[in-house]
């Protein structure tokens, strides 16, 4: 055990705090703050910024033309860029399908997407998920039958993040009906004859979730990530390169500072929330809890391979999950009457946000990512999905 | 960062594994207790040990190692509930004379790690409630150039096998004063001392001393006279990383005898491990053991990060583990059922030192204010919020 930290690296963390000092343009900033969902210009146009820095693919190693970052390297840029208000990189693109291409993908295939993905050019709609397959993706039905050179699928997909505004998919389909895990994953053309995608607005009144249908759609086998049938063990190995980044620290840690701003604010009456004694009491249980997932997440980031066979990402998907909305929750307290004014995310309303009513500054975009953000303890697996892992898998219960 | 343990550390926890659950077993250890939870014997095996001088420099005695150390070992010391002082004779006194800086106190110190002598910090008092510069106990100077102290000490862990106490009393000021503390050496036996020995719920043992004007020379004062708070600052530091690590030992241990409890046990015609509610319920204390062992890890990588920042992480493990400490071994006996709350059976015993370690220097609850305080004269963020407003 040795807990020193590198000077080092904490002069990387001030570099990251100059460059985002010096680029993140405020307009960005200033839409990524407040807590809707973000919008696929200022998420492209601020990767392209990382990039022209000569930051391609942050979380990238350099073999693939990334940063080859070490995991603590790239832990630090994603903490400073998330408090200084910057939207995240697409998950998507640079978490799960990316790596997906470059650790398992044909050369073509690594060809077509490297380049784009670190220059921000792809938006990828993941569908995994189906009406009767969520936290259970053994059930899914979607097939994906091969004539000749050409996949055709056909079936119905849920919560399908970003399809709406995708211009590239990846389906999780059957390719083998006679295995419970015959699954494959493959690229699909968002626009290809067959493909419909309808929005799912959800309780935060935002547009980020859809259902994607699938009739006869048509796609090249060229476009099957690595081998047919492989599409269970790829999504595992996703789980599990991400596990340390199951409790979304830096968006915690700016959920966190958000609500001690508001906290801090001097109501009409001179007073400020933070003054009351239960309400100081409770924030300070929250900054503990984040400690504690942070310095988990640190032990998952820092372990050599092999280390231990505790379920770390479990752990810290229920907790890091469950915060978001105990924060949400304190949040929603810091705003009085204004928790229960609509403000519509600006892309939704026709009138943008000259259409919002009154209220602090701070107030738009709270109640949209409180409401959303009750999906946290569902997605990735439900809570209950991961304390059934834990017994099972470390506790062998 | 390295989480992982060195080939050193991993050593010295596996003999200090193997050692302990030979001769710390709970079935075995009734005799111990009835004679006060020591045996010369056996403290003179735990010198040998070396474990009375982990973290103390080697020109002092000691073996050279810190914190991390301290923590190992008060790992295993929770997992099988040794009840000998340890805590309070290597970590808490032994820190105090350390910190002391005091030649006197430094001379004692090799003899206390070789178990010749039993030194105990004699500081808390009733009303200190976890603040360190509570101090109560009065020294007046006596013409002679001594002193004169009178107080009362409580839960003096160890104190019933001491043969000195390091007494702490107010040479100026008042209670709470960070000044005027001072340290000073006082014999078992030295008149006006009564000292009352008290078991423990968790079978530890302690005195509980009343000092009425017991005197002392000018000699016996340890270190500055008024200065002795950095001192107890220090000796509190190691004494609660110390606890937060036997907290983790204790729950760790805790949960395990439960998970296979759960697979042995049978109702409904199962075994208890079978129900969905309680498979859940352990992957919550599972995670709430987990994230505790990770303030401890914060708090070791920031114990020597300067006194306020050490002050706050260490705040803040006693908070968090006190509350998983409790949910952990509140649950395992729940899980046990009606076993889990007799004598015999050990689960409850791990619930009862949890308790006892809750209550050590200063209770969730304590820290909790403290660390809630600092959010109330915390700064504005320095990223701004959205500022323009739609209005």
């Amino acid at each position: 055990m040795d807990f020193s930290l590198d000077p080092a690296d904490e002069a990387f963390r001030d570099e990251v705090r100059q460059f985002l000092r010096e680029k993140l343009p405020a307009d960005i900033a200033e839409r990524s703050r407040r807590g809707y969902h973000p919008l696929l210009a200022d998420v492209q146009a601020w990767t392209r910024i990382v990039y022209d820095h000569g930051w391609p693919g942050p979380n990238w190693p350099a073999e693939w033309g990334g940063c080859g970052w070490t995991h603590l390297r790239q832990f630090i840029f994603e903490e400073e860029c998330a408090l200084a208000g910057a939207p995240q990189l697409d998950v998507a693109s640079f978490r799960m399908f990316g790596p997906l291409i470059m650790t398992f993908g044909s050369d073509a295939l690594k060809n077509r997407y490297r380049d784009p993905i670190l220059r921000g050019e792809t938006c990828w709609g993941q569908g995994f998920s189906e009406p009767n397959a969520g936290s259970d993706l053994g059930a899914l039905t979607t097939r994906a039958v091969r004539e000749g050179d050409e996949y055709v699928i056909n079936g119905r997909k849920i919560w399908t993040t970003n399809a709406h505004v995708a211009n590239v998919l990846c389906v999780l389909a059957r390719t083998n009906p006679e295995s419970r895990r015959g699954f494959s994953m493959i690229i699909v053309d968002p626009k290809a004859p067959g493909v419909t995608i309808r929005p799912i607005i959800d309780i935060g009144e935002g547009h980020s979730l859809n259902e994607t249908i699938f009739e006869d759609v048509r796609t090249p086998v060229d476009n099957l990530i690595g081998e047919e049938g492989q599409g269970w063990h790829y999504a595992k190995s996703l789980l599990d390169n991400e596990r340390a980044s199951s409790a979304e620290i830096p968006a915690n840690k700016f959920n966190l500072m958000k609500l001690r701003q508001m906290a801090q604010r001097k109501r009409g009456d001179g007073t400020r929330l933070i003054d009351d004694p239960g309400f100081a009491a409770r924030l300070a249980r929250l900054e503990i809890d984040l400690q504690a997932l942070e310095f988990l997440t640190l032990r998952a980031l820092t372990e050599k391979a092999g280390g231990t066979r505790l379920p770390v990402g479990s752990l810290l998907k229920v907790r890091g999950s469950e915060l978001f909305q105990k924060t949400g929750e304190m949040q929603l307290e810091a705003l009085g009457d204004y928790v229960s004014y609509a403000y519509p995310p600006p892309e939704q309303s026709p009138h943008g946000i000259a259409a919002w009513p009154p209220g602090p500054a701070f107030a738009p975009g709270v109640v949209a990512d409180f409401m959303y953000r009750r999906a946290t303890t569902i997605y990735g697996g439900a809570n209950e999905v991961q304390r059934q892992i834990i017994a099972r898998s470390f506790l062998e219960l | 960062m390295d989480f992982s343990l060195s080939q050193e550390q991993q050593i010295f926890q596996d003999s200090a594994r193997r050692m302990l659950e030979t001769e710390c077993r709970f079935e075995t250890r009734g005799p111990l207790i009835a004679k006060g939870s020591f045996d010369g014997d056996r403290w003179r095996a735990i010198a040998e040990m070396g474990w009375l001088g982990m973290a103390l420099p080697e020109e002092h005695g000691g073996f050279g190692g810190g914190a991390i150390e301290t923590a190992l070992l008060m790992e295993e010391i929770g997992r099988v509930l040794m009840v000998e002082p340890v805590w309070a004779i290597a970590v808490l006194t032994a820190h105090a004379l350390l910190a002391s800086g005091d030649e006197r106190a430094l001379a004692l110190l090799p003899r206390l790690v070789a178990g010749e002598v039993l030194p105990v910090l004699a500081h808390n008092e009733a009303d200190a409630g976890g603040v360190t510069e509570h101090v109560a106990t009065v020294a007046t100077p006596t013409a002679q150039g001594g002193w004169r102290i009178s107080g009362e000490k409580t839960l003096v862990v160890g104190g019933n096998i001491a043969d000195r106490f390091l007494v702490s009393a107010r040479t100026s000021g008042r209670t709470g004063d960070r000044e005027g503390i001072s340290l000073f050496l006082v014999a078992a036996d030295a008149a006006g001392l009564r000292r009352q020995n008290v078991r423990l719920i968790d079978n530890r043992w302690a005195a509980h001393l009343l000092l009425e004007n017991v005197q002392v020379d000018k000699a016996d004062v340890i270190g500055r006279v008024g200065g002795a708070i950095d001192a107890l600052d220090e000796a509190h530091a190691y004494g609660l990383l110390a606890a937060c690590a036997e907290a983790i030992g204790v729950m760790d241990r805790a949960l395990w005898i439960t998970r296979d409890y759960l697979k042995v046990r049978k109702q409904f015609g199962t075994t208890l491990s079978s129900f969905q509610a309680l498979q859940h319920r352990m992957s919550e204390m599972l995670i709430e053991l987990e994230l505790s062992r990770s303030m401890l890890h914060r708090a070791l990588s920031l114990f020597h990060a300067g006194p306020e920042i050490r002050r706050q992480a260490l705040a803040a493990a006693k908070v968090h583990i006190g509350r998983s400490g409790k949910f952990v071994c509140g649950q395992a006996i729940q899980l046990h059922g009606g076993i889990g709350v007799t004598e015999e059976y050990v689960i409850g015993h791990y619930f009862k030192r949890m308790t006892t370690i809750e209550h050590e220097l200063g209770h969730s609850h304590f820290h909790l204010q403290r660390l809630a305080e600092l959010e109330q004269r915390r700064g504005t963020p320095v990223a701004p919020l959205a500022a323009r407003n739609a209005a």
